[in-house]
């Protein structure tokens, strides 16, 4: 049996020799996307069984070593603990569908080669493996973010005949160099200024060492202490896309690489950042020196940051008109979401009412959740966005429309992910958003602003409701475009294969049974913080704010909030079936027409209602908040004479 | 015994809203042709008019008719769903399903239905429809989440029961933040059930009735039960969450009460409905968020214990 730690690093080396592999065999596309899913497969087997072995047994006492060079302070140090396990698990379970997706979708390029895709896919995922275990805040650090930035920078800019790719990946490239040199001196100020009290000198960059030298450091030197915590919020906000930073890079790097990479980016790689953010600020500085560290102040920050980044990003995403686009600005959108559950976390802790610590533990337990849900359902959506990328040949909203019909299977997993994304109950996104709001109105008694930060939040989510209606309604209901019937004619068939297929259904099953089961994944963190039980992470453990099971739903603060979705579905269902017994009443025969168009024979594509049509007046008066598309006037030159054969 | 009575009082919610929607609507047409200087139909007419539609020829324009049936079933079910929750009366029947936070993102997947029937239909006008109503709700979610929100502050609670009793009201000194969301939530209400001045994503005279245009037949009938239904729900959410006096009293007179008092609200809403001409959509987006700002100012009250 493998250690935890064992089974990481063997992962990682599994995922460096299959990129070697794979650039062998890189000549047969179908080959090397086999056996890249195979890698990806294996080292989700040992990070799953790692996991298991974290959240049952505890994680190991002290972290695994694994290869030092003491005169450089250089040693590549592993240890999986319960927080660590959530990032990894989540990973590895949007990898895999990621890599299968690959292997059908990646061969309908034509103009590319897959030596440039397979290889660096695996490098990227074995990256973050390294930089989701590593103690090391220094050069292990370096190098892992290293190693997840460059093949990031090639996946990219995999379509590299178009300049606008090129210039996306340039700005990924240059945004990642300066959140890892901000991350990476904010280490060296807390490791070179500390007191050696304890630990050798040689690993002045652990966690270990760093934890324990913080104390002093933080009654010593509070200004430069504060210094460093706000580069690595910069650093590592950078990396996950919060405003203003994220803005920057997010956009233009989604949309750019091929739609599975998009989905590991948004759905596994920012969420590097918010692991880095809430390890260095909940699990570094020691209980003990609590009174010297001002966490209530950085969760005003953070949560603040938050509601900005979650605003923001969400009013943009609404006048999007690009399929990856839209996707993009609402992963910056639900970061903060994340953001604002950390922070609402963090500005609880150390307060003193009689609920603070539950509600905390509510809100960390909430943003640690939606972590698991943005991965899950917006994996899901950047697929749904391939294979319509994949059908039509374009990621333009305006010139779509209709799909449900040629492909009813990716519109249905569609339609669950938008709903899971805008909230509605029954499905995964509600549960972790309605633990932020618990926590965030109630944590009003000791933080007055976090009830407006939740109302933002509520706004918000109505506006990625919108935003998603909009997606989902102009691109597969709505009327057939020209576009669409064309593409139709041309190939005869528009649904993807069933290997595309797949990976959409697993992910959309999983949306399903976290929104009806959420206990499963609660129950999951509670393991996960009991095995995490250094300084903030113990607080966070004994709190165990959510009771239930799964029928009887999530409880918390003696149900004073409370949450029953198998109730609510039995009940739901029960009314559905009524409904349409009433409609059944009168035995109406039912008939297909064309629709009426006030007299007007045919609708043509100029008179279409289309994605550009939508919101007027909000993005009107939003305009100064930018995002704008550039290709605004572009996009509605149709040719006005093409009449819809209808 | 517990889940029983609230199995009983769930059911006992649905058919009461079922039963007394029509009457409303009837209500409602009637006084509005009396203003109006008409005589207008008989009250009981929608009721009629709902049997008639149930036998009328069902004709499903748009590409994807599954769609429109799911969203037809879904609209009148969710409606349905949120009866159980709201009190009618007594205490909210299926207390242990959810919270006040689960009520208001029922609410919205009401709206949710309405909107895919009408994108499902796929007419010019559906869409223009559409995309009316979701700007109209964006602007009036936030307005009713902060309602809620600062009951939920005052009781430091979000259970059912406890919020929709009069909790805006249960702050320790004069409460500022009841008064002001009371008013607020007044001048806003005809866009909750989507009245005249609000009714702007149907728009009869101009965009033909939006989302539910190419409806007939059952569908159109689901449709326009849940719009009836809707109105007897928010209000008696309205007088559940702002004027709760009385409803504590006796068995019948405490009922009674209650329903006089949504009686009452619902002729309010015609007297408005019939006196005003509607907004254009812009002029009603800064009509809400002028409102959405006074809300926060309440907010921050409630945050500080006004």
């Amino acid at each position: 049996m493998m250690t935890p730690e064992q089974a990481v690093v063997v992962s990682i080396f599994l995922c460096v020799a299959g990129a070697v592999l794979t650039l062998l065999v890189s000549r047969n596309k179908t080959a090397a996307g086999w056996l890249a899913f195979a890698v990806t497969a294996a080292t989700a087997v040992l990070i799953f069984s790692a996991v298991a072995q974290v959240l049952t047994a505890g994680p190991s006492a002290l972290p695994a070593e694994f290869w030092k060079l003491p005169k450089f302070g250089f040693a590549l140090r592993i240890h999986v603990d319960g927080l660590t396990a959530m990032f990894l698990m989540l990973a590895a379970l949007i990898a895999v569908p990621a890599a299968f997706y690959s292997i059908a979708y990646m061969r309908h390029y034509e103009d590319y080669g897959v030596a440039r895709y397979y290889p660096n896919f695996l490098l990227f995922l074995a990256a973050m493996y390294g930089l989701l275990s590593t103690t090391d805040m220094m050069w292990f650090f370096f190098i892992f973010w290293q190693l997840m930035t460059l093949p990031g920078y090639a996946l990219i800019r995999f379509e590299n005949k178009k300049p606008e790719n090129i210039r996306a990946a340039n700005k990924f490239l240059i945004m990642m160099q300066i959140a890892c040199v901000a991350t990476m001196v904010g280490a060296e100020i807390l490791a070179v200024t500390g007191a050696q009290v304890s630990g050798s000198a040689s690993l002045k960059y652990d966690f270990g060492t760093v934890c324990a030298n913080l104390p002093a450091l933080l009654v010593a030197k509070p200004v430069v202490t504060a210094l460093a915590f706000t580069l690595f919020l910069i650093g590592f906000g950078i990396k996950m896309g919060m405003w203003p930073f994220g803005q920057v890079w997010l956009p233009d790097a989604h949309p750019a690489a091929p739609s599975p990479v998009s989905a590991m980016l948004s759905g596994v790689m920012i969420k590097t950042g918010v692991y880095g953010l809430m390890r260095y600020f909940l699990w570094l500085v020691p209980i003990s020196a609590q009174a010297d560290y001002p966490l209530a102040r950085w969760g005003l920050v953070v949560a603040t940051l938050g509601t900005i980044t979650l605003f923001t990003g969400t009013m943009q995403a609404l006048k999007q008109e690009q399929t990856k686009r839209l996707l993009a600005f609402h992963s910056i959108g639900q970061i903060g979401y994340i953001l604002l559950g950390t922070g609402a976390c963090m500005a609880l802790l150390p307060a003193k009412g009689p609920n603070a610590a539950v509600l905390a533990s509510v809100a960390f337990f909430g943003a640690l959740f939606h972590v698991l849900n943005h991965g899950i359902f917006k994996g899901l959506l950047f697929l749904n966005a391939g294979s319509m990328l994949h059908a039509t040949g374009t990621q333009d909203l305006n010139k779509m429309g209709g799909l449900i019909q040629f492909m009813p299977l990716t519109a249905i997993t569609a339609i669950i992910a938008s709903f899971s994304i805008a909230g509605v109950p029954l499905f995964n996104g509600f549960v972790s958003k309605w633990s932020i709001y618990v926590a965030a109105v109630q944590g009003g008694g000791s933080a007055a602003y976090l009830p407006i930060c939740a109302v933002v939040a509520i706004l918000t989510s109505a506006l990625t409701l919108a935003s998603f209606i909009k997606f989902f309604g102009v691109s597969f209901l709505s009327r057939a475009s020209t576009l669409v019937i064309e593409q139709a004619r041309k190939r005869g068939r528009l649904e993807v294969g069933w290997m595309m297929q797949l990976p959409q259904v697993f992910l959309c099953a999983l949306c399903v049974l976290l929104g009806v089961a959420p206990v499963i994944a609660f129950n999951m963190m509670q393991a996960a913080m009991n095995a995490s039980q250094q300084s903030f992470g113990v607080a966070l453990a004994q709190a165990a704010p959510m009771m239930g099971g799964p029928l009887r739903g999530l409880e918390a603060m003696n149900s004073a909030a409370l949450f029953a979705p198998v109730t609510l579905a039995a009940v739901l269902v029960l009314m559905y079936v009524a409904a349409c017994l009433v409609s059944k009443l009168g035995s109406a025969p039912r008939r297909a027409a064309s629709p009426w168009l006030c007299g007007y024979v045919r609708e043509a594509d100029c008179h279409r209602y289309g994605a550009h049509n939508f919101y007027g007046e909000i993005k009107r008066y939003f305009r100064w908040l930018g995002g704008m598309p550039a290709s605004h006037g572009a996009s509605r030159t149709h040719p006005v004479s093409q009449p819809n054969l209808h | 015994m517990k889940t029983l009575l609230s199995i009983l009082g769930g059911l006992a919610n649905v058919a009461i809203v079922l039963l007394v929607a029509p009457f409303f609507q009837g209500v409602l047409r009637k006084i509005t042709a009396l203003i109006q200087s008409r005589q207008g139909p008989p009250i009981w007419q929608p009721y009629f008019d709902l049997l008639k539609l149930l036998g009328k020829e069902d004709i499903e324009s748009g590409e994807s008719p599954l769609m429109q049936r799911f969203a037809v079933y879904l609209s009148l079910a969710t409606v349905l769903t949120v009866a159980c929750l709201v009190p009618m009366g007594f205490t909210a029947p299926m207390n242990a399903a959810g919270d006040v936070i689960l009520l208001i993102y029922l609410l919205t997947l009401c709206g949710i239905c309405t909107l895919l029937a009408g994108l499902a239909a796929g007419s010019t006008y559906s869409l223009l429809g559409a995309s009316r109503e979701m700007m109209t709700m964006i602007a009036l979610e936030p307005l009713f989440a902060v309602a809620i929100v600062v009951g939920a502050v005052h009781t430091q609670s979000f259970r059912l029961d406890t919020v929709l009793n009069g909790s805006v009201y249960a702050s320790a000194a004069f409460p500022w933040s009841g008064v002001i969301m009371f008013g607020v939530m007044l001048l806003s209400f005809q866009a909750f059930v989507q009245r005249v001045p609000f009714d702007i994503s149907e728009a009869e005279t101009e965009i033909m009735e939006g989302p539910l245009m190419e409806y007939s037949g059952p569908k159109l009938a689901l449709f326009k039960y849940a719009q009836m239904a809707k109105l007897v729900i928010y209000s008696a959410l309205f007088v559940t969450l702002f004027v709760p006096w009385g409803t504590g009293l006796m068995f019948p007179l405490g009922w009674l009460v209650f329903w006089a008092k949504v009686t009452g609200l619902v002729l309010l809403v015609t007297l408005v409905a019939a006196t005003h001409a509607r907004y254009r959509i812009d002029q009603a987006i800064r009509y809400f968020a002028a409102l959405l700002a006074v809300a926060l100012v309440a907010l921050v009250l409630a945050s500080y214990g006004y």
